[in-house]
């Protein structure tokens, strides 16, 4: 049973996040309007150096097209770097571990994972990664990647407010969020990790000569500086394999509710970002209504299943009865809600962090998570989550019209079918990228496990199932390891294939769609126009959110965690 | 992209110009993220708390014999166990993933722990063992047990040396780590500290 009084830590840790999100919404909002805003004196000189050696200029105001190239071309630039810095690691500084150079195939779907947000691992980091990988190579996706995502999204919203075709410039923003958001908060937070335990030293590794006799290596370094931009940054790759279960890269209840807070922190925030760009406050909240109601459904249902007794061990001989929670894959030193709140923080804002084997929670736990890749949205990662959310709301609105006979327009920016066209692929692209793959995965006799080329009972489902929509979702958490092998050319490559196109179409859908807006005049609000800040909107968003995403799925899921639910193996 | 001969604020970049910028930026970023931020953390680190930084190792007369954060191997019977790793406590060896909650293998894994610990040689444990104690952790390196979990092995610790069950029960209750501030963390054992004060007592 569940004592009350162990979920006070988690709610006043919620009920801060959401308080501290209009007021950081506030200033992403300065940050991307490019008003004066903390840190001018400091930064201005600064940023005006690197936009001249940039070659650049705030004043070069990019349309969609050069924006979306900008992109492609900065984010192209990462992946080939990380390509050969994975494939040729041995050959690299700081090949500490003598890890081998990655395989094309694995080399191919880290550098896709990486520099998509997604940061899903196929490899060992304590054997398949070099220290040069694993400390100067990853973490420049960590920053590059999160600031990408903020910054289209910027972009996007910018769309609302402007009438001269143009988003910003791609390169200002990706500088801006990078010094004035993602670099001062993950230092602050770095610092704070080391004084709740979190190691952080140049030191590669130590070996220890414990008590029993033989030795144990103990890997180490700057372990504090990878976490806390790995979770702001929405990004949830782990210094270690374990990632945030390992208790060095989350050593008390302490750090894991910091770094619950530093992922939703971004997410939660940018609804309050967006009414301050487009100049209406309230707009923020139908927006963060429907994230709230979907993350407090999930938190709720989540944390009563992990809290339930595993039938499976009932009455086995010389065990307790099981009080305390569920520890199969669990850590000692969080309690249940707190071990909850980062993970459900961790799947519903798209980072991805485990820190708990989810391979081993109850299947209805498994559900809430996946339903959470499944919208997207609620919140979703840094930037392209609520991205999402405004094609949602754009596609809701266009439906919501037709049904009531109202003109559909969104802050008076007319929704034409070719808004819609751009939002439908974003959202259709996201259950082909997983449908598609599983299919062929699983009839083609790829996801091979020890009892046969076809997997047979409802958890290696749910396992493929997972793997395909935590890449599509650029989420990165893992079910699989164990059920099936995934290191394969097949996976590597299909996977890398998913991340990549499960990022930059709805990306491009993004800032097409905050193009087309940009062009039109801001009409004023008429009688027949649909009032989206109001509690009704809201409702009507949520459903809209939540019929869709069972509608897209439920097939599939009634062929994995459904069926374990209701007692298959 | 259209070459960028347009006069005027917002003329688009050059193909070139693109290029340029791109491959600026990851330079500059490189030398940011991969040499400054790390660097700097590090400095201040070292300074501000030197133990946490370098890890939180552990010595035993002088040496290092791990770190308080990772579990290691203590299956022996005059000292307290740490809970079972699918990894034997070795880093490298990843992180294995335990059986699914329904697998028929969570069971047999969970029977044949439970079996090992209550019977070990000739120490016997018959009181029924907490889940967390038979069950494998999060990340295989799990250095925590919830205080149950750490009092029913006082049994074959007692018998195994020549200490009492009322001292080894203070001793057990002397080393609960309680949460540092109210409704925040639980209150656990760290078994590799307990079973380091442990061995002076049994001459170890």
């Amino acid at each position: 049973m569940l004592a009350v009084q162990s979920l006070w830590d988690i709610l006043f840790l919620l009920a801060l996040v959401i308080a501290v999100a209009p007021f950081f919404g506030a200033y992403l909002g300065r940050v991307y309007l490019d008003r004066p805003a903390f840190g001018d004196v400091l930064l201005n000189p600064m940023e005006s150096a690197v936009y001249r050696l940039l070659g650049t200029s705030p004043r070069r105001s990019m349309r969609a097209k050069e924006y979306m190239f900008a992109v492609l071309l900065v984010n192209a630039a990462v992946f080939a770097f990380l390509y050969l810095f994975f494939f040729f690691q041995n050959a690299l500084p700081l090949d500490a571990t003598l890890a081998p150079g990655m395989r094309w195939d694995l080399a191919f779907h880290s550098a896709a994972s990486f520099t998509t947000n997604t940061d899903f691992t196929h490899f060992t980091n304590e054997t398949q990664l070099s220290l040069g990988s694993l400390i100067i190579a990853w973490p420049l996706a960590l920053f590059v990647s999160a600031a990408t995502g903020l910054s289209v999204a910027a972009a996007t919203i910018r769309g609302f407010v402007r009438k001269d075709g143009t988003l910003g410039n791609f390169y200002v923003d990706l500088v801006r969020t990078i010094t004035r958001v993602l670099l001062p908060i993950s230092l602050l937070a770095a610092l704070l990790l080391v004084l709740l335990g979190v190691p952080e030293t140049f030191k590669n590794y130590v070996v220890a000569y414990p008590i029993t006799g033989g030795t144990q290596p103990i890997f180490l370094g700057p372990v504090a500086s990878f976490q806390s931009i790995s979770w702001l940054g929405t990004n949830g790759g782990g210094f270690y394999s374990a990632n945030a279960a390992s208790p060095l890269a989350n050593p008390s209840a302490g750090s894991d509710l910091l770094g619950a807070f530093l992922m939703l922190l971004i997410p939660f925030s940018t609804p309050f970002a967006f009414g301050q760009i487009v100049r209406r406050r309230p707009e923020a909240w139908p927006l963060m209504g429907t994230i709230l109601v979907v993350f407090a459904v999930a938190m709720g249902l989540f944390v009563a299943y992990q809290a339930a007794v595993n039938p499976a061990l009932v009455g086995l001989p010389g065990l307790a009865p099981q009080t305390s929670g569920y520890p199969v894959g669990q850590e000692t030193r969080f309690s249940l809600p707190e071990a909850s709140l980062f993970q459900v923080a961790s799947v519903y804002s798209n980072t991805g962090a485990n820190n708990m084997q989810i391979g081993a929670i109850s299947p209805v736990g498994q559900l809430v998570l996946l339903f959470g890749m499944f919208t997207q949205s609620t919140p979703g990662g840094d930037g392209t989550g609520f991205g999402m959310l405004l094609l949602f709301a754009v596609l809701g609105i266009f439906v919501g019209g037709l049904m009531v006979g109202r003109s559909p327009e969104y802050l008076g920016k007319k929704i034409t079918t070719g808004h819609i066209r751009w939002a439908a692929l974003a959202l259709l692209a996201h259950p082909a990228l997983i449908l598609v793959p599983f299919v062929v995965a699983v009839a083609g006799g790829f996801a091979s496990t020890t009892s046969g080329s076809v997997p047979t009972s409802a958890h290696t489902f749910t396992s493929i199932l997972y793997e395909f929509t935590s890449e599509a979702a650029n989420n990165g958490s893992a079910l699989s390891s164990g059920s099936f092998n995934d290191t394969t050319p097949f996976f590597n490559v299909a996977g890398g294939v998913i991340m990549l196109v499960g990022r930059f179409v709805p990306i491009w859908a993004m800032l097409a769609v905050g193009g087309m807006f940009s062009e039109e005049e801001i009409l004023p609000p008429g009688p027949g126009t649909l009032r989206t800040a109001s509690a009704t909107f809201t409702v009507y968003l949520t459903l809209f959110l939540i019929i869709i995403s069972v509608l897209l799925f439920l097939p599939v899921i009634a062929l994995g965690p459904l069926a374990q639910i209701v007692g298959g193996p | 992209m259209a070459a960028g001969s347009a006069a005027g604020p917002s003329r688009a970049h050059s193909m070139v110009g693109h290029l340029r910028a791109a491959l600026v930026f990851l330079a500059l970023m490189l030398l940011l993220t991969g040499v400054a931020y790390p660097g700097v953390v590090t400095g201040i680190a070292e300074v501000v708390d030197p133990g946490a930084a370098g890890g939180s190792l552990l010595y035993y007369n002088g040496t290092l014999v791990g770190s308080s954060l990772i579990a290691q191997n203590l299956s022996r019977p005059y000292l307290f166990w740490e809970r079972p790793s699918l990894s034997d406590y070795s880093f490298l060896n990843g992180t294995p993933a335990p059986p699914g909650p329904s697998d028929p293998a969570l069971r047999a894994l969970i029977n044949e722990t439970v079996q090992y610990m209550q019977k070990y040689g000739n120490y016997t444990i018959t009181a029924p063992l907490s889940l967390w104690l038979v069950s494998p952790s999060g990340s295989a390196l799990d250095p925590d047990l919830v205080p149950e979990a750490v009092l029913v092995q006082i049994p074959r610790v007692a018998a195994a040396t020549n200490l009492t069950v009322g001292f080894l029960t203070d001793f057990v209750n002397n080393h609960i780590a309680h949460p540092e501030l109210p409704f925040v963390g639980v209150a656990y054992v760290n078994v590799l500290e307990l079973d380091l004060a442990l061995l002076p007592l049994i001459g170890r």
